[in-house]
């Protein structure tokens, strides 16, 4: 209750800043024609990864279905290139941004860069730097792909009251590697399974890191069950090791359902992947920073969370049954 | 004021106990209201506050492990990348003791075979190597990473970072380094920022305490603590609920710790908050009561200011209700106030007039009143003895009656003696005219004498004016022939000179000059004539002289007689005057005779008439009598009334009295 007081004052506050704003000079918003012309930057640190390249295809698309413009700009992993370009943004005449973090602990200084509203994309900054459909993180839960994974494992395994795991985090301090790990821990620790991790550490998204992970393991001479993967690619570095040394029947699992991955399920690789929907987030970042851009309220988003922080594009589950179409 | 009644109170009083309560009520209100936002506040921002802290402790944990673990990489790194034989291994082992004050045995390497390494001072014990927690877990990975609590075999509760040893070899190697609990405890509890926080850490998935403030905690499971706080966090931890929250007496704030599986629990006790709230509702609660007094003093300062005059009207207003009429208003103020003053002001000088004029009307009106009572007391005295007086007249009109008729037989007697009187005076009165007559017939006579005598006077007196004119006419005459005489002369005179002119004329002039000298002889006839009837007029003159002499003789001798005749005359008027006289004397005593016979008549009459109006004046006494009674009872009612009149005065005075003007 308490909150919600507060949040209705900082909304009226909102209003009148926003109402302040309008008065005191948003030409161009206005010139531009509202949400049909808003004027979008897109500020991207690379489209090298599969899951990045898809994510800016569909905001690309969904640019053109709700009718506005934007303009991507590829900033590498510079910190000081992403707060430069969206500091002169606004000059530009942009009135929203749509911003892949190259360090999610920069997120205040990119936030301080200009008054735009600002739609995160990919990269997950902290839960305090997120305000009600001003800074808005656009995404899938991390914690679901997690947990849709262990649910797929302890499932395929037949529900055993023990698991011997293998894990293959990401990148150290990564919000997908963290959720994602956890969450499958949870998963286990909720259903009340001994898990046992024979081994676990941050491949850093790489196949070549999987399968070399994969063999130090084997030198050791244990058991294991299944194997979960933060990403897609490791898990083809996995499969790849199996496959080499005749355990092509223990899980994996992966996340993304990327192209690689899909074929490796479909020809009976891989076990299991979660669709973290490119397309579908690149629509909803359009979509919210539309809104945003002339100082809307994202409530009516699909996903949307309560607080008005977040919106989450579910996950959809991937296995044999129904790779097919995700092919 | 005081004289009113207890129930009675000021307006000044009405006024503060209406404006007051309603102040109270504001000022209760506002700080009820202030209060309870000042908690929702300070209740938000303690939270926040926790949260913030509990970030910025979680940070640097956070910093702090990464900085170990990255102290710990670099040398493995530094291990993996120089491939040192068994000396060399052990020369940068040792290299590593006490260089870490938080991994002061620095770090050390076990062997799948068994084989163990650690720094030359270090006195660690193991006698299990692949048996110990560290190596355990240091095969789940290949770069260094915190593992869970446990006790070691030198009884100290440590965390080992640890991870498998790239090196070439059949074995494979762990490579680890120990953090004392304790010290993870005080970095924990150093980097609080709040005041009256505490924070404790746990390892989320065993449940481990991995540090608290309380060391009796570390190392214990969350899951075997009792109390309602410990418990309530545990289920917390349980549920994954990480939100801040309230737990028992605290609030409650969690933080994961990222690249670990440890949680930060920080917590606040509620009454730190709540003690603030409630100095801060006493502050709020005294500044009210102060500004509730200091407001009220100035009410109540304005209000008698405000209402002074208004008081001072009341006093005023109340002295002449108990008839006080010497205040002095005085009308200072401009307002309604001032007014009522000004008006109460000529009320008072109104009423003041009105007072002394009824004070002297009701003094008048005694005065008369009293007067009235003394008079009415005079009149029933009056009454009474006019009434006594009635009576008496009543007695003498009485006696007069008797005394009337007694004068009205008299007085008939008096008239009969009186017409015989009257009687014999009327035969003389007969006697006395027939002298009278005869005087008068000799009187007659006398003046027939006289009328004779002056006719011959009056002929004589003609016949001398006759012959007066007659010697007018000779003197007219003697006038004209006087003339006659004198233009004899001139033409005489003319005719001289005409003969002398004649004869200057010569021939011419003597036919002339002898008619002149005619002329002049009948101018000298003329002369002689006129001469001649001057003489003949004056011998008529004389004789004209002599007669009037003659007439005035006689004239006298007339005179002397007439003079006789009218002594005659006179001698016989005074004879008839007197036998006339006499016989008016005569006369008027008949006349009074009658009279006195009229006047007896008259007096029996009236004697008669006033005897009979005695009889009414009886009648009308006796109703005066009544009418006297009558009034001496209404003077008695008089009295009464004035008397009744002269005690309301009085009353009216003393009423009256009562007001002091």
């Amino acid at each position: 209750m308490k909150k919600n007081i507060l949040r209705r004052i900082l909304s009226v506050l909102t209003g009148v800043a926003l109402v302040g704003t309008l008065f005191t000079g948003c030409t161009s918003t206005k010139s531009s024609g509202g949400s049909g012309g808003a004027k979008i930057l897109y500020v991207e640190t690379d489209d090298d990864d599969t899951f990045r390249a898809s994510l800016t295809e569909g905001i690309m698309s969904a640019a053109a279905t709700y009718g506005v413009t934007v303009d991507q700009v590829l900033t590498g992993n510079s910190v000081a290139k992403q707060v430069e370009e969206i500091q002169n943004a606004k000059a530009n005449g942009y009135t929203g941004i749509i911003c892949r973090l190259a360090d999610v602990a920069t997120a205040l200084q990119i936030e301080d860069a200009s008054d735009l509203p600002i739609v995160f994309v990919n990269n997950q900054p902290d839960d305090n730097r997120l305000k009600d459909s001003k800074y808005v993180y656009v995404g899938s839960p991390e914690e679901d792909a997690g947990t849709y994974e262990a649910e797929f494992v302890w499932n395929k395994l037949g529900k055993p009251s023990s698991v011997n795991l293998v894990i293959m985090r990401g990148e150290k301090g990564h919000s997908a590697t963290e959720g994602r790990t956890n969450a499958a821990r949870n998963y286990f620790k909720d259903q009340g399974v001994q898990v046992n991790i024979v081994f676990s550490d941050y491949a850093n998204w790489s196949t070549d890191n999987a399968f070399n992970y994969m063999s130090i393991i084997d030198k050791q001479h244990v058991a294991y069950d299944a194997v979960i993967c933060n990403n897609d690619s490791m898990a083809l570095g996995v499969v790849d090791y199996l496959n080499k040394h005749g355990k092509a029947d223990i899980p994996v699992t992966g996340v993304d359902a990327t192209a690689d991955g899909c074929a490796s399920i479909a020809a009976g690789g891989m076990d299991f992947t979660v669709l973290q929907s490119a397309a579908g987030q690149g629509e909803r970042a359009v979509e919210a920073i539309s809104i945003m851009a002339d100082g809307g309220s994202i409530s009516s988003v699909a996903g949307v969370t309560e607080n008005g922080k977040y919106i989450w594009v579910p996950f959809e589950k991937v296995d044999a049954s129904n790779v097919s179409s995700y092919q | 004021m005081n004289k009113v009644s207890k129930k009675r109170t000021t307006i000044r009083a009405k006024f503060l106990l209406s404006i007051l309560p309603i102040l109270a009520a504001t000022i209760i209100v506002l700080v009820a209201i202030s209060a309870q936002l000042s908690k929702i506040y300070l209740e938000d921002m303690s939270i926040a506050q926790l949260d913030s802290s509990i970030t910025n402790q979680s940070d640097n944990i956070e910093s702090w492990l990464n900085k170990n673990l990255e102290f710990f990489s670099t040398v493995k790194h530094t291990i993996e990348t120089t491939n040192p034989d068994e000396q060399q291994l052990q020369t940068i082992i040792n290299s590593t003791y006490g260089y870490n004050k938080y991994a002061p045995n620095g770090l050390y390497i076990a062997s799948t075979n068994g084989k163990f390494i650690k720094a030359a001072g270090s006195d660690q014990k193991v006698s299990n190597v692949t048996g110990e927690q560290w190596f355990v877990q240091g095969l789940t990975r290949v770069n260094m990473d915190y593992g869970t609590a446990y006790q070691n075999e030198n009884g100290d509760f440590v965390v080992s970072a640890s991870g498998i040893l790239l090196l070439e070899g059949d074995d494979t190697k762990v490579i680890s380094s120990d953090v004392d609990l304790n010290q993870i405890s005080i970095i924990v509890n150093s980097g609080v920022k709040m005041d009256g926080a505490k924070a404790f850490l746990v390892d989320r998935y065993d449940g481990t305490i991995l540090a608290h403030p309380n060391a009796s905690y570390v190392s214990t499971n969350l899951d075997d603590q009792t109390g309602t706080f410990m418990t309530g966090v545990a289920e917390h931890v349980r549920s994954r609920d990480y939100e801040s929250t309230t737990i028992g007496k605290y609030y409650v704030d969690f933080k994961q710790i990222t690249g670990s599986d440890w949680l930060l629990i920080s917590y606040v006790p509620k009454d730190l908050i709540l003690s603030n709230i409630r100095n801060l509702t006493f502050i709020l609660i005294a500044v009210g009561v102060l500004a509730l007094l200091l407001v009220g003093v100035i009410i109540w300062l304005l209000a008698s200011k405000l209402f002074r005059p208004l008081s001072e009207i009341t006093e005023d207003i109340t002295r002449m209700a108990s008839g006080d009429f010497t205040v002095d208003v005085t009308a200072a103020s401009n307002d309604e106030i001032g007014l009522m003053a000004e008006k109460m002001k000529e009320f008072i000088g109104s009423m003041r007039h009105m007072i002394s004029s009824i004070n002297a009307e009701s003094a008048k009106l005694k005065d008369e009143s009293e007067n009235s009572n003394r008079v009415s007391e005079s009149m029933f005295n009056a009454s009474q003895s006019q009434a006594e007086a009635m009576q008496g007249l009543n007695n003498t009109v009485d006696q007069l009656a008797v005394a009337v008729n007694e004068i009205a037989e008299n007085a008939t007697t008096l008239a009969m003696v009186v017409t015989d009187t009257k009687d014999n005076s009327e035969q003389a009165n007969i006697s006395m005219k027939e002298t009278v007559e005869i005087s008068k017939k000799g009187r007659d006579d006398m003046e027939h004498l006289g009328t004779a005598m002056s006719e011959i006077k009056s002929a004589n007196q003609e016949l001398v004016v006759s012959i007066g004119k007659v010697g007018a006419a000779s003197e007219e005459i003697t006038k004209i022939v006087g003339m006659i005489a004198e233009i004899a002369d001139e033409t005489n005179l003319l005719s001289l000179n005409a003969s002398i002119e004649a004869a200057r004329a010569g021939e011419a002039g003597r036919g002339f000059a002898v008619v002149a000298t005619e002329i002049g002889n009948l101018a000298q006839n003329s002369s002689a004539s006129a001469e001649t009837i001057a003489k003949l007029i004056q011998q008529v003159r004389d004789l004209i002289d002599d007669v009037v002499k003659q007439a005035n003789s006689s004239a006298e001798r007339i005179e002397e007689n007439s003079e006789l005749i009218h002594a005659a005359v006179e001698t016989f008027d005074h004879i008839y005057t007197t036998i006339q006289t006499s016989n008016d004397q005569l006369e008027a005593v008949v006349n009074n005779i009658q009279k006195v016979s009229d006047v007896a008549t008259n007096v029996a009459a009236i004697s008669e008439e006033q005897a009979a109006s005695t009889d009414e004046i009886l009648e009308t006494s006796k109703n005066m009598v009544e009418h006297a009674q009558n009034i001496t009872s209404n003077s008695q009612d008089v009295a009464a009334n004035s008397n009744e009149l002269a005690g309301t005065s009085q009353t009216l005075a003393d009423h009256v009295a009562q007001f002091r003007i």
